[in-house]
């Protein structure tokens, strides 16, 4: 590729002009490579120029939203539909914005629209099958993929969306068949280095190494590993790819797994399977989940030293409920699934309730802006790794937690986790139930409006109070007061 | 001679510059080259005790033009510099009489009490313990370090020297007892210190200082008809004294005689020579005003008020020193850091601090009152021994750098235990300062702005608990402007300072907050007020004690706060201070934008 021109030097002195057109060109090549930036500037200039063009609006609009400037995006993309000529293209792009803010009666009407102008493009199809799920309208999106994948049966995005489609609804045995598309989706990480070995099918064989692999987030390694016990009974020689964060919690899984962080170290193999397909080669039902806690232990050392941390940490007496708010950011639906300390708000008033804050990460700074009346103890920054997590849950009453990796692992303790879900959440999590076949302890709290926590935590804090009351000593012989001491006013 | 050479020093003293403030003491003559000078300073004190002064101070000027370093003539022309009302002069010679001559006994009494005189306590503390050091067994010398800790708000200690003076001059002098018994006052011992003012007006019964002291005695405990006994009895032997009608204008105050005492107090303006009333006054009538709802003059006399102290103390906020800080503990604070450093073990044979935070003004003296009539929790009060041990960190952690950075000695293998020897330190002064009863389990140390130091308290003492106290931001300011305080880097000399150091703090506070796991709970004035039951039974569940009925009758708890709320503390719970900044929404205008995120931040509103 020709050097891309710099309209903006400085000291050039002349300035070559370049047609339009071309820049364009340009423009798409580089929001194509990812030279985000690179587009940005270029895209900018022809703006200055001509600001209502709409394919350049539209283009600016789609390098806006890829760059995380949603709400510049979507003025963009509006201001390119109302001067447009493609507009079916303009709308199939605008309705995946308008999902990602929130926005689905736009975002159906727009993706309604895209495929009506547009009826042979199964990518519009396959973004409004999306935006269905996520308004809870499962059938219709079915539908739409289905519809989408008989115009193009190699869609593997129609595939997925299919998949998680049919799983949530509980139609596990077509469902895991579909779910296998998502290693073909073309922006999906690749499991592993290139191999000429065969995905496993469940065969049985002792001569020779099986390789697992830890994929996907560490929730679902947590959730998947539940199966490696089945795999040995098949294959006793088993190495594990894993994440280093994640060692520790398959070590205790099966002893005797092999367990490789580099993908240079993994000794030769067989045959490979992913964790997450492991579901389906066990054929796994809702009915016959093999779901006994705990499979993870925290460790007593650990727990002794954290123990002694949390009693002083703690007044005496007072309940300890775990709280995480916000998943990893990076992930693709974390506006979804991810809250705010201050939508606990009440939890705040429970009284002789500490709060216990396991959020790491970037959210961990909402702790320096808590003012309710609960004590929250902000030990999320002294957390190293997993087995500090497990050893302060271990000293915990409850656990409350979006739908992150911290779910899991208290469930997989056999502790009590309260998730909240989204309105149309993780395709594991199925629909309406407030128990999951996966794990016995923990309890489900569901959005009943898009993005609105308020009630969900209403909830939580009802059921929170409720199982203190079960819990609580008969009580002692001191008598509270009726009368409240209002201040006299002087 | 260069134009430097020739120029007088600016201090006033009448010498040369390089003869005075810019001398260069690698240049002085030996003693011996100047020894014939001697005669000299012999007949400059000579003709200065016999009224001859200007021979006197021409004598001195000769003498230090060719000696600058002699403390003969420097004390001379001390006296002669502090005697014509040349105060900068005096205390620049009087500290080079101290340099040259360190066991000086009575100019660093002296000067002990000149830095008193300013308010600057803690340098008058550094000349008082050097008096003492000089001459251990002199009465005046204890009696100076008794007046300095009582005004230092460590009376304990200041007790111990005013009780060495009684032994070592073996005569009960009646200024000594007035002092002795203030120092009681100030401790609460109210009935001890009224029996000690009644022997010194035995002894002595015409002393203004002592009448006055023990009429704020009856004031302070609430005796009022004894105070205004006292008050007359001055009012026969001084009439028309502007200290009495201003502790007559407080009396009535108290009694809620709000129109008499603001009439005292125009009384003493009309009796000022310029008409008008000093700081103190100014502020006084503003409180005034306000409890009878005149909120513009209110704020009118407090801004008035402050200017006139920063006029006459120079003290404004120095900001640079608090941003400082404040960024040098963001940045040593950190998890990373916190994660490897110690934590000081905890001892469990002694009470152990509670620890109330909160800027000055919030409701921390509410808040201690009430936990301190629990029966197992003593109150300390305002204890200056955070402050002092991040003075003195460097030299017990043997460190070359200040607080914070000093804390870098912990990772040391010699220095591991420096927290355990920081905390040692703390509770021992407490033991020293007589806080502790015999069933105590906690005691309470309450100075303000202690959350500054938030990292550091809780390296030092990792289970205590910590009380914050919030109250709304401009209720805080409208508190901080009507009365005086000098914590906080003199923030409280201007609305505008206030309100910015007060974000600096929170803004740490939070940044503590984020950054560590610690046993901390806000605490709402508001709450307290609304609903005082349920807000201390938090409190004390949240200490880890049964709940006291004691603690809703805080009022009555008859011990003496010696900080500026005690008046608001001895009566009932009230809520006229809650949501008062509303009368004051115009005045309060340019400290909004200033305060808005943290107004946010703790969940108020400004309506």
């Amino acid at each position: 590729m020709e050097p891309i021109p710099e309209p903006k030097a400085a000291n050039a002195g002349i300035m070559v002009p370049v047609p339009l057109g071309e820049l364009f060109t340009l423009a798409a090549e580089c929001e194509r490579a990812g030279k985000l930036e690179q587009a940005d500037s270029l895209l900018g200039h022809m703006l200055q120029a001509n600001p209502n063009q709409p394919d350049t609006l539209h283009l600016a609009g789609i390098v806006a939203f890829r760059r995380g400037r949603h709400e510049e995006a979507l003025a963009k993309m509006e201001k390119a539909i109302e001067f447009g000529v493609d507009t079916a293209l303009y709308l199939r792009n605008i309705c995946e914005v308008y999902r990602t803010l929130g926005r689905l009666d736009e975002a159906l009407t727009t993706a309604t629209q895209a495929v009506r102008l547009s009826p042979n493009d199964p990518l519009c199809l396959h973004n409004l099958a999306i935006i269905q799920y996520e308004r809870l309208e499962i059938d219709d999106s079915i539908a739409t993929a289905e519809r989408a994948l008989l115009m193009n049966p190699q869609l593997p995005g129609a595939h997925f969306e299919l998949a998680e489609a049919l799983l949530l609804q509980g139609k596990w045995e077509r469902g895991w068949d579909e779910y296998e598309w998502r290693f073909q989706i073309a922006s999906a990480a690749p499991l592993m280095p290139k191999t000429d070995k065969p995905q496993w099918d469940g065969t049985a064989f002792a001569d020779d190494t099986l390789l697992l692999i830890a994929d996907q987030g560490f929730g679902d390694v947590i959730q998947f590993s539940r199966y490696i016990p089945w795999v040995a009974e098949r294959c006793p020689n088993i190495a594990v790819a894993c994440a280093a964060e994640v060692a520790p919690l398959l070590e205790q899984i099966h002893p005797g797994l092999r367990i490789f962080q580099k993908w240079d170290d993994v000794p030769p193999y067989r045959a490979f399977a992913a964790l997450s397909g492991l579901p389906r080669l066990h054929g796994t039902r809702v009915d016959n989940v093999p779901a006994s806690v705990p499979y993870l232990f925290a460790k007593p050392d650990k727990v002794a030293v954290w123990r002694d941390r949390l009693d002083r940490l703690t007044p005496r007496g007072f309940k300890r409920v775990g709280i995480v708010w916000a998943g990893r950011p990076t992930h693709n639906n974390d506006r979804r699934r991810s809250s705010t300390l201050a939508a606990y708000a009440p939890l705040f008033n429970l009284p002789r309730v500490a709060l216990v804050s396991l959020q790491k990460g970037p959210s961990t700074d909402q702790t320096g802006k808590y003012f309710g009346r609960a004590p929250l103890i902000n030990v999320g920054t002294e957390i190293q790794d997993y087995d500090d997590t497990m050893a302060i849950m271990d000293c915990l009453d409850v656990i409350v937690t979006v739908d992150t990796s911290v779910g899991h692992l208290a469930a997989a303790m056999g502790r009590p986790a309260w998730v909240m879900l989204a309105t149309a959440p993780d395709w594991r999590w199925l629909l309406e139930r407030s128990d999951t076949p996966w794990y016995p302890t923990m309890r489900l709290f569901r959005q009943t409006v898009a993005r609105q926590w308020s009630d969900v935590l209403d909830r939580v804090a009802a059921g929170l109070r409720e199982r203190f009351a079960e819990e609580a000593p008969p009580a002692l012989a001191a008598p509270t007061r009726a009368r409240r001491t209002r201040a006299a006013v002087t | 001679m260069n134009s430097l050479a020739s120029q007088m020093c600016p201090c006033g003293s009448g010498l040369r510059t390089v003869r005075c403030c810019g001398l260069n003491t690698a240049a002085l003559p030996p003693a011996d080259s100047v020894r014939h000078l001697v005669p000299l300073v012999e007949r400059a004190m000579q003709a200065h005790k016999q009224g001859a002064t200007e021979t006197a101070e021409r004598l001195c000027l000769d003498v230090l033009e060719m000696a600058p370093d002699r403390p003969g003539a420097l004390s001379v022309l001390f006296e002669i510099r502090r005697a014509q009302g040349n105060h900068t002069a005096a205390e620049a010679l009087l500290r080079r009489v101290v340099a040259f001559d360190p066991n000086n006994f009575p100019a660093t009494n002296e000067l002990a009490l000149m830095m008193m005189g300013k308010g600057n306590l803690g340098e008058a503390e550094v000349h008082a313990r050097n008096a003492i050091r000089i001459a251990p067994q002199n009465p005046q010398a204890h009696n100076l370090m008794g007046m300095i800790m009582t005004e230092a708000q460590r009376p304990r200690i200041g007790e111990y020297h005013y009780r060495q003076v009684l032994e070592l001059s073996g005569v009960r002098d009646p200024i000594l007892i007035a002092n002795l018994a203030w120092n009681l006052k100030n401790q609460g011992r109210m009935e001890e210190a009224r029996t000690l003012y009644e022997e010194s007006i035995a002894a002595a019964p015409e002393i203004k200082q002592t009448l006055m002291g023990w009429a704020r005695l009856e004031e302070a405990d609430r005796a009022f008809d004894a105070a205004n006994e006292k008050l007359d009895k001055m009012d026969s032997l001084w009439p028309d004294d502007a200290g009495v009608m201003m502790t007559r204008s407080v009396v009535l105050g108290r009694q809620k005689r709000n129109d008499e005492a603001l009439a005292m107090l125009d009384a003493v303006a009309a009796k000022s020579p310029d008409g008008k009333l000093g700081a103190n006054e100014l502020l006084e009538r503003g409180r005034l005003l306000d409890r009878m709802g005149r909120y513009d003059e209110a704020f009118a006399d407090f801004l008035e008020g402050k200017r006139i102290a920063r006029e006459l103390s120079g003290h404004v906020y120095l900001e640079d020193a608090a941003t400082g800080l404040a960024n040098r503990l963001r940045n040593f604070f950190s998890a990373g850091r916190l994660r490897t450093l110690p934590r000081a073990s905890v001892r469990t044979d002694v009470p152990q601090p509670i620890f109330v935070l909160g800027f000055p003004r919030s409701g921390t003296t509410l808040v201690e009152q009430t936990l301190t009539a629990h029966p197992r929790i003593d109150a300390g009060d305002e204890l200056p021994l955070i402050n002092d041990i991040t003075n003195i960190m460097p030299r017990m952690l043997n460190s070359p750098m200040a607080y914070p950075e000093a804390l870098a000695e912990l990772w040391m293998g010699d220095q591991r235990e420096g927290l355990d020897n920081l905390r040692d330190w703390y509770l021992q002064k407490v033991e020293q300062m007589g806080i502790l009863t015999p069933d105590s389990a906690w005691f309470t140390d309450k100075m303000p702005l202690n959350e500054t130091h938030l990292g550091l308290i809780s390296l030092m003492f990792p289970e205590a608990p910590l009380i914050h106290v919030i109250r709304h931001p401009l209720d805080i300011m409208v508190s901080a402007i009507s009365n005086h305080f000098t914590h906080g880097f003199f923030c409280a000399s201007a609305l505008e300072t206030a309100a910015r150091h007060y974000v600096t703090v929170m803004d740490l506070v939070q940044h503590y907050r984020a950054e560590m796991a610690l046993r901390y709970v806000p605490i709402r004035y508001e709450e307290m007020v609304d609903d005082q039951e349920s807000t201390v039974r938090a409190m004390l569940d949240f200490v880890g004690e049964p709940f006291d009925e004691k603690c809703l009758a805080f009022h009555e708890n008859r011990r003496y706060a010696r900080t500026a709320s005690y008046a608001q503390v001895t009566e009932k719970l009230y809520d006229r201070s809650r949501f008062r900044y509303r009368h004051y929404r115009k005045q309060l205008e340019p400290v909004i934008p200033i305060l808005q995120p943290v107004i946010e931040r703790l969940g108020y509103t400004v309506d």
